[in-house]
């Protein structure tokens, strides 16, 4: 419940410094040419990976109050619906692309 | 006859329609999130007209990447993520009353934010030079497809909105400076910089999905 957690300079740097290696690592697996779909899938997922990294220990979520974690998760399930829907479309046109 | 001074000089920040600076603390976090949430919907529309566009033309985005260097970008990245760690660092600083640090800390920051756009400025002035612009400004002969402007389309708009983003952030960084400066912020009043530390650390997380999605995928 407290809003208040403070993290030990150990840990942020902790933190900042596997930021980094994933940040490296994301960088090498494009280097042995994983074939497609799975290059992006393994991006996507080490991208994933950070993102939760930073919004649970820099952003705090982990200690914060629940319901600025289910904001932040009603958000992400709403962009979803707006991917999802989005793609119904799109992907099923008969005359798939426009002029444009 | 001190305590009582030294004790409203501390809850001057609270507002009179707060309980406590709990309270008030927890209010304006929730009140951030909820923009945080906007905010991530904003750039979700982008997204999404990435994807649509990844779905029809595959083969698009593989050619036009090549034009991305990876080396900046993950430069880049590394810059956005020491930055997030400085501002993560100036909150810690904030909430153990340690002003000189905080101040230190935001320093760093702006100068690594600095150091991001000067990078982008360098990438955007490259491409300029070849005609590689948004739109029907496109005029780079370079990459054998009709619709390449629509890849860079995409890329300027989602590049030049997180750009926008980072820019706030520096101003926002420099109204914390002064802030400090003032002595107004402190162990029982570091909101401004908690706020501003969630911002920036979502401009963060929007990267960290821009630098795959754009330079990696050759």
């Amino acid at each position: 419940m407290s809003g208040h957690h403070i993290s030990s300079a150990k840990f942020l740097w902790g933190i900042g410094i596997t930021l980094f290696l994933l940040t490296f690592l994301t960088v090498a697996v494009t280097w042995i040419n994983i074939p497609e779909p799975w290059n992006v899938v393994v991006a996507i997922g080490i991208a994933v990976g950070k993102a939760s990294i930073v919004a649970a220990f820099f952003m705090n979520l982990y200690w914060d109050t629940k319901f600025n974690l289910m904001l932040f998760i009603m958000s992400l399930v709403f962009f979803l619906l707006m991917i999802g829907i989005t793609l119904l479309d799109t992907l099923y046109r008969t005359d798939p692309i426009p002029s444009f | 006859m001190s305590q009582p001074t030294a004790l409203k000089e501390k809850l001057d920040h609270l507002q009179h329609h707060f309980i406590d600076s709990d309270q008030q603390f927890d209010a304006a976090k929730m009140g951030m999130w909820v923009f945080l949430v906007t905010e991530i919907l904003f750039f979700g529309g982008l997204f999404v007209a990435y994807i649509v566009y990844r779905s029809w033309y595959p083969e698009l985005y593989l050619l036009a990447s090549t034009e991305l260097d990876t080396f900046w970008g993950a430069v880049n990245t590394f810059v956005l993520i020491g930055s997030s760690l400085t501002v993560a660092m100036a909150i810690r600083s904030a909430q153990l009353d340690q002003i000189k640090g905080l101040i230190i800390n935001l320093y760093i920051t702006i100068g690594l934010a600095c150091v991001f756009m000067v990078i982008k400025y360098f990438e955007y002035a490259h491409k300029f030079e070849k005609g590689i612009l948004p739109g029907s400004y496109y005029s780079y002969e370079g990459i054998a497809h009709e619709k390449a402007n629509i890849f860079f389309s995409i890329y300027y708009m989602m590049t030049g909105l997180h750009g926008v983003h980072v820019l706030i952030g520096i101003g926002l960084m420099i109204w914390l400076v002064v802030k400090a400066k003032r002595k107004v912020l402190h162990s029982g009043y570091y909101t401004p910089v908690e706020i501003t530390g969630l911002y920036w650390h979502l401009v963060d997380v929007i990267w960290i999905f821009l630098f795959p999605l754009l330079y990696l995928i050759d």
